[in-house]
């Protein structure tokens, strides 16, 4: 596939390392001399030092040729009006804008939903851009899963109401000591452990492997069955009633309006006699406007305008008592320090936000329990919209090595029609899902299972093997 | 300034001088002959100096400032208020120009506290245009000049603004013509409606007429000394108990209901709270009197609305059920209605701020913000609320001292300046609902009325005319 991506910052730069691994051609134009001279030395791809703004310049990058256009700069406007204008002469490349900006996100979003019967007769996105990536909403529903599973790992939602939890096997974890081929034979175990992260080492599993004590384990679970596991893995010890958010700006605000959410889908269980229960929100900013426009928003959650860093302000507000503790401000330094600090002070679990993946290692370190990489959400996101269009979704696991992806079997693709015993070939990956064709709910396959064209697959693979997604979905194809 | 006040002066006087044609058609009709001259030589004097004005101002400029419009309502209301005596003065039923002043302003200002202790002997013409006074003076008489006059811009808002109610004002549509065309298109319609009902229920049609301006106008004038109860007509009771909620319900609402705005009505803080009131304080009343039902309903509508209709003497009812009425003398009806007091609307943001100070002691770190209506409001409401209910109540405190130095007793002195404040009524003691205001001496009389008119234009507008009329330097 052939890539342009305009604006090699960090994220510019992170993707075209990302996208350069699974051996596609990728473009990166910028402006400053100086990132494009650091992108050269470190990338291996055609880095172009001009304003990508330019439709002389995006032509001689080849865009007319390319499948992708992916606008990164620090600019929103410029981004969204590089994008449209593209979209002009260009109308079959693949548009993705990161737009940082909230209320053009929504705005956005809004006209898409509202005008969406008039939109589909020709076909044609809002502003020409097939997907805006707005990196606050990206990464506060990142956090907003994590919180589901009560911090306990992370989670990635999975086609198909199935979710991917990374636990990790404590000493005292039935899990802890077994082969999956044991564990396979108890009866409350009706999971998938599609991944094992043993020693910083990820690994797809057979049935001889052991779960050793400190290794993390990848399970596919159905969301509903979310609680379940978490219980008999012995990782849930209290339920979380009180949750403290440190941030109230825009990925504070839109976690918060998670949660409200979820409450209302309280209702909806209460209704129906779940057990879901409402959780007490605890949001803290030192800024007195956030917090006044925070407040205005949500009448339902506390708000707390005070310095997480004072003492007499944890204490008169109870702040140490919560069950969660939230760090998603915009001071990336500041969330792990104030994560890290108020387990110290007592709150059972923790989540950071920080700026990529680097940071996990030291945030385990200090104690917190789970990190949002921000860099890595955003990129994720945008290499799951960079898919041919039989590839539906794609999330990379255990730092990158793996992913998970969703996609649809063709019939140009080899395995059509055969079983999954006799794929001997899939060395290196494992289908965790299927849907049959006349099917409408997912499920987990066994060695019998006929992969039948236009089965919807979801597998973990190594990252970009392209060789493995052609034999199910043929040759990838961009354009449409 | 001069020229803007006599540009809307032309229109009052032009719609003061035909709403008397309706007391004129009465007299004519039941021929009542000698009453057709005291209403017709107001008349012309409305009709003549409107038409000299309006010659002198209708090529002059069409604008008015923010300092203007709280003087130009407040002098017109004064200058209403005196034409609206003039008729009843010359009926010959009252003893002084005081007494008829005092009727005239009490209409207008929708109090309904009278001085005579006879209404059935007067005219019938007379009567109509006491209770017609009510119903012109409930939406107001500027309101319905602003929707007559054309091009007369944001200004026009300036002026309803100092004659609504309610602490937060808001234009309906994008014209305040249409707006103030909209109120009165409802007001008009729920009184035709009002009039129907009573007429129907076995009053005559000028007892209809009189009691369903009444209602609307949320007064309290009577056509029967005994009021509505001596009817003894259920039917029109539970008419009047309608209409009277009805009139002390936000007019805005109404369109907004008439545009399909369903769920905004019923969101709304205000409205919520008067059910709660009306229906707790009926409850309330119904149980420790033991009477009936309907007699509760009425009294608690007839006091919350500030109408003042009776249908029995609550002054000798149980202490209890007369604290209960007491404390509603100081409620009101909403915001942007015809009825007078505080409003609910201002205890509502009273009463949650204090909610949002007890939090604030509980968590000294917190953020509140104060929701109205489903919608955080700005900062200021709390305070402008909290300036005006000073302002209310020590208003009703001079009025109290100057009642007892006047010579009332105490429960009289003060549930009169409560009263008359919230253009109630009737009142306890001396000036229960059996009694009237004919005793008190003249300058009581006087101050009574500052205080009616000031707690119909809700204080701030008679207070700016005064400081405007005291400063050295008036604003050129």
């Amino acid at each position: 596939m052939k890539i342009v991506i305009i604006g090699a910052g960090f994220t510019g730069s992170l993707l075209a390392k990302a996208l350069i691994a699974e051996r596609n051609k990728v473009i990166l134009i910028d402006k400053s001399p100086e990132r494009v001279r650091s992108a050269g030395d470190q990338l291996d791809c055609t880095v172009i030092e001009a304003d990508g703004t330019d439709l002389d310049i995006l032509e001689k990058a080849g865009i007319a040729s390319a499948d992708a256009l992916v606008t990164l700069t620090g600019d929103d406007e410029i981004n969204m009006i590089t994008c449209s204008l593209t979209d002009a002469i260009y109308p079959d490349v693949l548009k993705i804008a990161r737009v940082r900006n909230y209320d053009y996100y929504t705005r956005t979003v809004d006209i898409v939903r509202k005008g969406k019967n008039r939109l589909s007769e020709n076909g044609r996105p809002v502003f020409g851009i097939d997907h805006i990536i707005n990196p606050d909403v990206a990464v506060a529903s990142s956090i907003s899963r994590a919180m589901e599973i009560g911090a306990a790992g992370s989670a990635t939602e999975i086609e198909g109401g199935y979710e991917i939890i990374v636990l990790p096997v404590a000493e005292e974890s039935p899990l802890s000591g077994k082969k999956l081929r044991e564990l396979a034979a108890i009866p409350e175990w009706k999971y998938l452990v599609a991944f094992v992260e043993s020693n910083g080492e990820t690994e797809l599993p057979c049935g001889d492997t052991v779960l050793n004590t400190g290794d993390h384990v990848g399970v596919l679970v159905r969301n509903s069955e979310v609680p379940k596991l978490l219980r008999f893995a012995g990782v849930i010890s209290t339920p979380i009633n009180r949750v403290a958010i440190f941030g109230a700006d825009n990925i504070g605000a839109l976690t918060v309006a998670a949660q409200e959410d979820r409450k209302k889908a309280f209702w909806r269980a209460f209704l129906k006699l779940g057990k879901t229960k409402s959780r007490e929100l605890l949001v803290i900013d030192r800024d007195a406007e956030l917090c006044r426009k925070l407040a205005d928003k949500f009448p339902d959650a506390r708000i707390l305008n005070g310095d997480i860093t004072d003492d007499g302000f944890l204490l008169s507000e109870g702040v140490c008592d919560c069950d969660l503790m939230v760090a998603a401000s915009g001071n990336y330094e500041r969330n792990l320090l104030t994560a890290a600090y108020l387990k110290l002070r007592g709150v059972t679990k923790a989540i950071a936000l920080t700026l990529d993946s680097a940071f996990s290692g030291i945030a385990a370190k200090l104690g917190v329990d789970v990190t949002v990489p921000m860099r890595d959400v955003v990129i994720d996101t945008i290499m799951s919209h960079l898919r041919g269009r039989n590839i539906k979704a794609v999330h990379s696991v255990g730092a990158r090595k793996f992913e998970i992806v969703s996609c649809e079997v063709s019939s140009k693709g080899e395995v059509a029609g055969k079983k999954l015993r006799e794929l001997e070939e899939l060395n290196g990956s494992l289908v965790l899902l299927i849907r049959q064709p006349e099917c409408s709910s997912y499920e987990i396959p066994n060695g019998g299972t006929e992969l039948r064209e236009g089965a919807l697959v979801v597998l973990i693979m190594p990252s970009g093997d392209s060789e493995i997604l052609e034999m199910f979905a043929g040759k990838p194809e961009m354009t449409a | 300034m001069t020229y803007t006040v006599l540009r809307i002066l032309t229109y009052v006087l032009g719609i003061t001088g035909s709403s008397l044609l309706l007391p004129v058609a009465v007299a004519a009709i039941e021929g009542e002959r000698h009453m057709l001259a005291p209403f017709l030589i107001p008349m012309a004097i409305a009709w003549g100096l409107a038409a000299v004005f309006w010659l002198k101002v209708r090529e002059k400029p069409k604008v008015i400032g923010i300092q203007d419009a709280f003087s130009v309502v407040g002098i017109l209301w004064i200058v209403i208020c005196l034409f609206g005596a003039i008729p009843l003065y010359f009926s010959g039923a009252f003893p002084s120009f005081t007494d008829a002043m005092f009727e005239s302003v009490s209409g207008f200002t929708t109090t309904g506290a009278t001085v005579l202790a006879n209404v059935e002997s007067l005219p019938r013409s007379v009567n109509i245009w006491r209770c017609e006074t009510h119903w012109l003076g409930g939406m107001g008489v500027v309101a319905l000049a602003v929707a007559m006059i054309p091009l007369l811009g944001a200004g026009g808002f300036r002026l309803i603004k100092a004659e609504t109610s309610g602490p937060d004002k808001t234009k309906l549509t994008s014209s305040v013509a249409t707006t103030a065309k909209l109120l009165w298109f409802f007001y008009i319609g729920m009184t035709i409606a009002a009039t129907f009902l009573l007429w129907r229920y076995g009053m005559d049609y000028v007892d209809a007429l009189c009691h369903a301006f009444s209602s609307m106008g949320t007064g309290g004038f009577s056509s029967r000394n005994g009021s509505v109860g001596s009817f003894g007509l259920p039917a029109a009771e539970w008419t009047c108990t309608l209409f009277m909620l009805l009139a002390s319900v936000n007019f805005m609402l109404y369109c907004r209901l008439l545009t399909g705005h369903f769920s905004e009505a019923f969101r709304n803080s205000e409205l919520r709270a008067f059910l709660l009131i009306v229906i707790a304080s009926s409850l309330a009343l119904f149980c420790i009197e033991g009477r009936s039902f309907r007699d509760a309903c009425f009294q608690v509508a007839s006091i919350l609305s500030t109408t003042g209709f009776m249908t029995g003497d609550y002054t000798t009812y149980l202490p209890a059920s007369q604290i209960v009425l007491a404390a509603l003398f100081l409620v009101g009806g909403c915001s942007g209605s015809a009825a007078g007091g505080v409003k609910i609307i201002r205890w509502t943001v009273l009463a949650k701020q204090f909610v949002n100070e007890m939090h604030r002691l509980i968590h000294p770190y917190g953020v509140f913000s104060l929701r109205i209506n489903g919608a955080p409001v700005r900062d200021g409401v709390v305070s402008t609320v909290s300036a005006f209910i000073f302002a209310y109540i020590a208003l009703i405190m001079i009025s109290a001292i100057a009642g007892a130095a006047a010579g009332l007793d105490l429960v009289t002195a003060i549930s009169g300046a409560f009263s008359m404040v919230g253009n109630v009524g009737p009142a306890f003691g001396e000036l229960g609902p059996t009694s009237n205001y004919g005793f008190i001496p003249s300058p009581l009389k006087w101050w009574y009325m500052i205080a009616m008119l000031a707690g119909r234009l809700e204080i701030y507008t008679l207070l700016l005319l005064f400081g405007n009329m005291v400063r050295k330097h008036p604003r050129s």
